[in-house]
């Protein structure tokens, strides 16, 4: 176990290379060693920056931390029975390696989320990321069947188990979706699979995406006897980027036995004109983002999705190399911003500044805008008090959910 | 609080208690004689009895609010209670007041565009799903008390039922909670318009067990009717044929909405009453297996489900051809505990989850058990996700009968446990598995809960002594304070 900089907090730069700069605390490959090094850090009150795969330090989250604590070298399948449709794995495991095993027998874990199959099973469950097929087949907080997690004292808890239902306990597990390692470090994850399907096509629906049409659409698909896994619609700017297209559409994901495939094909043609795509469109939307990038989801009621279709629109069109896609299933937008410096268009951050009639989450925001563009979610009494509860000295991920104190 | 043995005296502090409660929700609101106590001293699981020092139940929210406020100003221990359908003690008050919130019974609204509806805590499962029908649209969990159960109780327990099979549980459709902490203080959990950001409360608050506080109001998905629906009823000579049958289903990728189990012993005991549903009284094992969605290739997975059951030893198989068939098979699976009560006094229902690879063998165990311990279990549950229930029929005025059936009831849990299962799937743990908690969760886990239950009721007040052992809590308050980090 290397030993710890006893340097003062400070607030690590928002880019992979200079986090890699932040002395590592410990590269443990078990769940024992993360415990030793998160006790060790508890003791002198030195705060941890918690590093899976190194996909989300570009998020310029603003943590405040003196050591990095490495989580890729905790990896590996540590059961998987096929037959149960479950699979648990340490927490630094590629969800590309999950892929082709599950590939192999037939199944798949159902999370792809966006940014791609580099990032590590415990990074996707502790920011809760989802991805195109999350409107239909789940979340991670509806995927995740199990947690084991290292405290902010050090303490191994587990939550879960490896069936698909339990509600033995006070739920720990989903405590720990979405907290961003704020609550403990996520050491091992248990997930529920499924089999992947026997026929899988993906259309494309060219679509003039003006409000009114976007609204006429989405009634369209509402009464259509349709059960997509993924309904996505892409702006111009992205159908150009994947190749798709030079205007903008949607893109639908149909899957089921021959037959129910079939039926949907057709259900799709009498709402528009449609053409086959090949598969590879959702990962390489998955990866559509720059290594640096503003990332904004907007999500509201299903109701005012045409609105937030153009507001997300009118963002992403703010500045050169914007792109726009929303999930219809789940009412989600994203939009995505290359970022070329720390600073993003004035008109653009006027924009973002504005008031919303949507809730905005940001993914990714230069470090400097983190605290006028993206308040904290944290601060409210019981947060606070969760926060105290399991991890009392602030050493994990201290800022990353804009909860640095003054 | 002692509990008066007249049952015409009421202690003095419960009667000052009473007189203010009554202020709230006037006289005809707060029970406080034993013998009107008498109904409230169980829930729906048998053995035990416990007495509430008062019930009282608010008919408004904004009376709900000032109740709960009254017994925080006076620091005084109470247990939420929706119908007491709950099959693991937990609405059970021991001498503390008891909160019945079957009154709260107002559907506020029904949104088919957002496919949401907002409930208070407690409306009956099922008139959410009737109220919902013209809009073409269900609520989707469906515990086999759904007739009687709240969306309160159902949101407390996280409550499962056949259909969680393909459309998850509680936690999966719920929104968002508008509760009231123990201290009195109103909070908002989760966002039904849009993401929600920050810690999943909402998540750690569905399933609490009535720990954590009482939902005001619930705001949940509905989910829209299958345009077509198969019910299929496969009979086997044995139990591991079912369970093989379940088995093949679950790992060809067809997700059934329904694929339940029940054995010899409950098959005859559902013929044998009045809601006898046609089951082949010969059969060791039936499978009611339910497909829905859309109509384009719901015949060819039937086929296929058709296959896997023959395969596995199906001796017939019948498909529902109306909706009074399909209605009648569901009938006697959903009454089937009420069917098994005929035979004996007393009824548990248990409840424990194993990986469904494991079906096959631990039924044969469960089946040992019994034998070894001169017990009659029967078995009858949600075999898709590996939820068994177990259930024993005995009569718990028996003390021995009593004392075999509870030590069978260990090896139960503990043999679910060792196949990599869980010791509850939907009923919760309440008062009955306190002790069972040990056997899947490390010292380390089981303070982590009790932290997490004190950051919202601190004095642990709400339904007090359940869900966690108490040593389990007592030894983190042992600890030196500086490791609670205060």
């Amino acid at each position: 176990m290397g030993e710890m900089p006893n340097a003062s907090p400070v607030a690590l730069p928002p880019n992979p290379a200079a986090a890699a700069e932040l002395g590592t605390a410990a590269t443990p490959t078990s769940s024992a060693d993360v415990r030793d090094a998160v006790r060790s850090a508890a003791e002198r009150r030195a705060a941890l920056r918690l590093v899976g795969r190194g996909t989300w330090l570009g998020a310029g989250r603003p943590v405040s931390a003196t050591a990095a604590l490495r989580l890729d070298g905790l990896t590996g399948i540590t059961d998987y029975t096929p037959g149960d449709l479950t699979l648990t794995a340490r927490a630094g495991t590629s969800l590309a390696e999950i892929a082709t095993a599950t590939a192999a027998e037939g199944q798949w874990l159902a999370l792809v989320p966006w940014g791609g199959d580099a990032g590590s099973l415990g990074a996707t469950i502790a920011t809760a990321s989802a991805g195109p097929v999350g409107g239909s087949l789940g979340t991670p907080r509806d995927i995740v069947i199990g947690v084991e997690a290292v405290t902010g004292t050090g303490d191994v808890i587990r939550g879960g188990g490896r069936v698909v239902k339990n509600v033995a306990g006070f739920d720990l597990t989903r405590l720990m979706v979405g907290a961003w390692g704020t609550l403990g470090v996520v050491t091992e994850v248990s997930v529920r699979l499924r089999a992947l399907p026997e026929h899988d096509a993906t259309l494309a629906l060219s679509v003039p995406l003006t409000s009114a049409a976007v609204g006429d659409l989405l009634a369209k698909l509402r009464a259509a006897p349709i059960a997509p896994l993924a309904l996505e619609l892409i702006s111009t700017g992205t159908a150009r980027h994947l190749a798709v297209g030079d205007s903008s559409m949607l893109l639908a994901r149909i899957a089921g036995n021959a037959q129910l495939v079939a039926a949907q094909r057709e259900a799709l043609g009498a709402v528009g004109d449609v053409a086959d795509v090949p598969a590879d469109v959702w990962s390489r939307l998955r990866t559509i983002e720059p290594g640096r990038a503003t990332l904004l989801r907007l999500s509201g009621p299903v109701a005012r999705f045409a609105e937030m279709w153009a507001s997300a629109e009118r963002i992403a069109a703010s500045m050169p190399g914007g792109l726009a896609h929303a999930s219809i299933l789940r009412a989600v937008a994203r939009v995505i911003l290359p970022q070329t410096g720390e600073e993003l268009p004035s008109d653009t951050l006027a924009m973002l500044r504005a008031d919303s009639p949507q809730t905005r989450i940001f993914e990714r925001l230069p470090a400097s805008l983190w605290p006028s563009l993206a308040p904290t979610a944290v601060s409210d009494k019981l947060s606070l008090g969760v926060r105290a509860a399991f991890d009392p000295h602030r050493i994990l991920n201290p800022g990353i959910l804009g909860d640095l104190r003054a | 609080m002692p509990v008066a043995n007249d049952s015409t005296t009421v202690p003095t502090p419960t009667r000052e208690l009473a007189e203010r409660l009554a202020e709230i929700v006037g006289p005809r609101g707060v029970l406080q004689r034993p013998s009107e106590l008498v109904v409230y001293r169980s829930d729906g699981l048998p053995g035990y009895a416990k007495q509430p020092q008062l019930a009282v139940f608010p008919r408004a929210r904004d009376e709900l609010i000032a109740i709960v406020r009254l017994l925080a100003e006076r620091r005084v221990p109470f247990v939420p209670r929706g119908a007491g359908t709950g099959l693991s003690g937990g609405a059970l008050a021991d001498g503390v007041v008891l909160v019945g919130l079957n009154r709260l019974n107002r559907i506020l609204s029904i949104d088919p565009v957002e496919r949401l509806a907002v409930v208070e805590p407690g409306v009956v499962n099922v008139a959410l799903t009737r109220a919902a029908t013209p809009y073409g649209l269900h609520y989707a969990p469906d515990p086999s008390s759904q007739a009687a159960c709240t969306i309160g109780g159902n949101v407390a327990e996280n409550a499962g039922g056949p259909h969680c099979l393909k459309y998850g549980v509680t936690l999966n459709h719920v929104r968002a909670v508008t509760a009231i902490l123990p201290d009195g203080e109103i909070i908002r959990l989760g966002n039904a318009a849009g993401e929600a950001d920050g810690y999943d409360l909402l998540g750690a608050f569905v399933g609490s067990e009535g720990c954590f506080g009482v939902a005001l109001d619930v705001t949940v998905r509905l989910s829209p009717n299958p345009p077509a629906v198969r019910t299929l009823l496969a009979d086997f000579m044995s139990i591991g044929a079912a369970a093989r049958a379940t088995s093949a289903i679950i790992a060809s990728g067809i997700v059934p909405a329904a694929l339940e189990m029940m054995d010899g012993a409950t098959i005859r005991a559902v013929e044998a009453s009045i809601y006898a549903a046609g089951y082949p009284v010969d059969a060791e094992a039936i499978l009611l297996i339910e497909l829905d969605g859309l109509a384009a290739g719901m015949d060819a997975d039937t086929a296929r489900v058709k296959a896997m059951c023959q395969e596995a030893g199906a001796r017939t198989i019948r498909i529902a051809r109306d909706e009074a068939e399909r209605a009648r098979l569901w009938q006697g699976r959903k009454k089937a505990f009420g069917a098994m009560g005929r035979v004996s006094p007393h009824l548990v229902v248990q409840d424990a989850v194993i990986p469904r690879t494991r079906l096959p063998e631990v039924l044969a165990s469960i089946r040992e058990i019994a034998t070894r311990h001169g017990i009659t279990i029967c078995n009858v549950f949600h075999a898709g996700d590996g939820n068994l229930h177990p259930n024993i029929g005995y009569d718990a005025n028996d003390p021995d009968e009593q004392a075999r059936v509870q030590t069978a009831m260990r090896e139960i849990m503990a043999t679910c446990v060792a196949a990599g299962g869980t010791i509850t799937g939907e009923h919760g743990i309440g008062l009955d598995k306190l002790d069972y908690m040990p056997l899947i969760f490390s010292d380390e886990s089981l303070a982590a809960m009790c932290r997490l239950r004190e950051v919202f009721d601190p004095d642990r007040r709400s339904n007090p002594g359940k869900v966690i052992p108490i040593h389990s809590c007592r030894e983190w308050h042992a600890a030196p304070k500086a490791a609670r980090g205060v």
